[in-house]
């Protein structure tokens, strides 16, 4: 990719501790820009806290970021229009139908009518929301949230979008959808930072990775680097973080099906 | 598997079933022991007071033994019971866990001997115990005479498991409905729904002693001695009375009910536990309903953020479940409590203020009305300007509403207190106050979020958040009414120098006073919201 281009997000020092527990250690990262980035780590790697620091829904203790050449905390009004958050473990306004969501969150951006109702109606038939788009968010199921999340988080048409999870708990069609329209978005150019600690997903989907453990960074670049001479991601990572396979003990050789 | 083995598990017959759901039940009744010692002290203060309380009502039956028409009271009580027990698990689902069949439909079990174990297990508790004393309460002190009290013994029985039967069958008849997302709404709104069904009690308990006796109840019963269970009840009477063929059909009534109960009961459990789970069915079968995109009111609204916080927060109170309690008691109480003190003849047109005071209050904790789904909004909220025109459409939204209603509301007490002379200055005040909470309640916001938990009818506040909660409450109301205070300070100078002719100022005055509020309000919050975005997204969070 051409490397001329300025990176879409520059972290540098994020620091984020809640009472004792330290989150996020000074994470450091640049982001290139119009690739399709993976952060990757175990649950409890620092993943949510970073990428909700860096787009605004949580206030880092130190350190900054930059999207665009734009500072999130000290130019709001530069960064919140370039960007499309899907953040994992937040509510929708669910007690709105699925048009009703998108028709909403298209005026709050500041788009004209019309325009809204067009682009809703595009990204619902491309999510395979059509037949869902009068129900109540609230009557969604998991993989139907995260597709009008996603369309939420489109609406705008942002630079970078970052996704928490997207494909948790969400069945394999509606991931083949996702995984679609994501393809289609990079493809133009655009940016996207997703979280998994999924590697195989990791390893289909991205170009370009960052892997992240005890809330640090581990390793990051194109995924052959990272991936190095290791036989998959999977086996490169649990390298990086140092995990050994427990010993399968006999503990639990009663266990088998058949005998009785 | 043997044969003998697989014919035990397939077919467990009742004698070793209920057993294990009585055990099961106590074991549940144990546990209830075994939680925090706050919540402990609930249940053991709870378990003193409903004993405390069958111990007065059965002195109190007791003591009634005798006085006219008696039974009346009686049958009536039996059917109202029956009548509770059907109702309140529909609301408390989650209050007995046995009551949920789906938890057993793994279990290889069969119909009769599940009946059978589950109406055991739910004679077991302190809502059975409760209902017993009641009943054998009206026994004794309806049966005069050895006939009648063999034919209560009967009466017992048969209103106690009448009862249970049939909560058990409705609860398990709309198992569906209670599972489903609209059966969690119907139980936020229970709250509501118990404290209107209050304010109806306690008219009927004003009326009866306004009646002065319990023969006003004599029609009522006439009806109810052939309603199940009240028809055992009644029996107990006419055995009293010598007509035994009366008494007996009325048992014999009964015991069909039950019958008929039972099989309704078992008829739905095998239903339901053979039937595809209703997520499923739902989505299978659920026709697509439209909502009305663009409505007359979405069309008349202002384009941009405006209209759609505006439209957002209008929907939001019907919608949800929540917000819908909150604006239904304030709706209600705001013309209930001056209505009801002017009815009683000691109302003063003041009361009137309850109606903007409970109306302003909604404008309190709006980011907290909004859960975690605030980030939607946090992310489309960069400048100062922003965050104001956010606050000012949702007090819009909110006026929409407010002002006709404070406008009707108090011409109304002014139209049942007579006292149409102090209207124009109680308007002025209303107006006034509704603004000042206006501008206050945009101001907490901003400063003091917290989180509304969201499942619970009777929760409305994080239990970590309390203090802030009331901080914002009382802080927002005393800030209220000092802002008022010039308007308050004028109104009452007016009154001591008798200028009751220059009393009509203080309505446009008032008005404009409390659009001034409202905006200083919005405009000073307007900023402190974008200054502190993260930090009111984890207040509001917690829920």
């Amino acid at each position: 990719m051409d490397q001329g281009r300025a990176p879409a997000v520059r972290i540098e020092g994020l620091w984020k501790q809640f009472g004792q527990q330290v989150a996020v250690a000074g994470v450091d990262l640049e982001l290139p820009a119009g690739q399709f980035i993976g952060l990757v780590g175990p649950n409890g790697a620092g993943k949510t806290t970073t990428l909700s620091m860096v787009t605004g829904l949580l206030r880092p203790d130190s350190g900054r970021v930059e999207i665009g050449g734009h500072d999130v905390w000290s130019d709001p009004v530069a960064v919140k229009s370039r960007i499309g958050v899907l953040p994992e473990g937040l509510r929708l306004f669910e007690r709105l139908s699925g048009r009703e969501l998108l028709e909403y969150t298209g005026r709050l951006r500041g788009l004209p009518g019309d325009e809204v109702d067009r682009r809703a109606t595009q990204l619902l038939d491309v999510l395979d929301l059509a037949v869902a788009q009068h129900k109540l968010v609230v009557d969604y199921s998991t993989g139907m949230r995260k597709k009008i999340g996603l369309a939420a988080a489109l609406l705008h048409n942002p630079e970078v979008l970052f996704l928490d999870e997207p494909f948790e708990g969400v069945d394999p069609v509606s991931a083949q959808t996702i995984r679609g329209v994501l393809e289609r978005y990079t493809a133009s150019g655009a940016t996207v930072v997703f979280s998994s600690h999924v590697m195989e997903l990791v390893e289909s989907l991205c170009s370009w990775v960052a892997v992240m453990a005890a809330g640090r960074i581990r390793a990051q670049g194109p995924l052959a680097e990272v991936r190095g001479a290791a036989a998959s991601l999977q086996a490169a990572f649990l390298e990086l973080v140092g995990a050994q396979r427990t010993a399968s003990g006999d503990n639990l050789d009663w266990l088998g099906g058949g005998a009785r | 598997m043997n044969s003998t083995s697989q014919k035990q598990v397939a077919r467990p017959g009742a004698a070793s079933l209920t057993p294990v759901f009585v055990r099961l039940k106590l074991s549940l009744l144990r546990n209830g022991l075994r939680q925090s010692s706050g919540r402990k002290a609930v249940y053991i203060t709870s378990i003193v007071l409903v004993a405390l309380f069958t111990a007065l009502q059965l002195l109190g039956l007791t003591a009634l033994r005798g006085t006219a028409h008696l039974a009346a009271l009686t049958t009536l009580l039996a059917v109202v019971l029956a009548l509770g027990w059907a109702v309140v698990p529909l609301f408390f689902a989650s209050g007995d866990e046995t009551l949920d069949p789906t938890r057993l439909v793994m279990l290889p079990l069969r119909p009769v001997p599940l009946v059978t174990a589950l109406l055991t297990a739910s004679l077991i508790g302190v809502g059975p115990a409760f209902t017993f004393a009641i009943i054998v309460g009206s026994v004794i002190a309806t049966a005069h005479g050895a006939a009648a009290a063999v034919v209560g013994v009967f009466a017992v029985v048969l209103t106690l498991l009448v009862c249970l039967a049939l909560a058990r069958a409705v609860a398990t008849a709309n198992v569906r409905l209670l599972t489903s997302r609209r059966g969690r709404d119907l139980a936020v709104l229970s709250g509501l729904i118990i404290g209107v069904g209050m304010q109806f009690v306690s008219l009927g308990v004003r009326k009866l002693g306004a009646a002065g006796g319990l023969h006003a109840l004599v029609p009522v019963a006439d009806v109810l001695r052939w309603v199940p269970p009240g028809s055992a009840m009644d029996a107990v009477r006419a055995a009293g009375d010598g007509s035994y063929g009366a008494a007996v059909a009325e048992l014999a009534l009964s015991a069909g009910a039950l019958a008929l109960l039972l099989w309704w009961w078992q008829r739905s459990l095998t239903r339901l536990m053979t039937a595809p789970d209703s997520s499923t069915l739902q989505a299978a079968t659920q026709p697509d309903k439209a909502r009305a995109g663009r409505s007359g009111l979405a069309g008349a609204l202002p384009a941009g953020r405006t209209g759609a916080v505006m439209l957002r927060s209008l929907r939001y109170i019907w919608r949800d479940p929540k917000t819908k309690t909150a604006w239904m008691s304030s709706l209600t109480l705001g013309v209930l409590v001056p209505m009801l003190n002017a009815a009683q003849g000691h109302g003063s047109l003041y009361f009137a203020f309850f109606a903007p005071a409970l109306l302003g209050m909604q404008m309190y904790n709006q980011f907290g009305q909004d859960t975690s789904a605030f980030w939607m909004v946090l992310q489309t909220i960069a400048s100062p300007r922003d965050a104001y025109v956010e606050l000012r459409a949702r007090a819009y939204a909110l006026s929409l509403i407010a002002v006709p209603y404070v406008l009707i509301a108090v011409t109304g007490v002014a139209a049942v207190t007579g006292a149409w002379r102090s209207l124009p200055e109680v308007l002025g005040m209303s107006f006034a106050m509704l603004g000042a909470l206006l501008g206050t309640g945009a101001m907490t916001s901003a400063l003091f979020p917290y989180s509304i938990p969201q499942g619970s009818g009777f929760k409305n506040v994080a239990p970590s958040q309390v203090g802030i909660a009331w901080l914002s409450l009382f802080g927002g109301l005393i800030a209220g009414a000092v802002i008022c205070s010039p308007l308050i300070a004028l109104t009452i100078w007016l009154h001591v120098s008798g200028e009751f002719g220059q009393m009509w100022i203080l309505l446009p005055l008032g008005a404009v006073y409390g659009l001034g509020a409202a905006w200083a309000g919005l405009r000073l919050a307007g900023p402190r919201v974008v200054a502190r975005l993260p930090e009111i997204l984890l207040a509001v969070s917690k829920g």
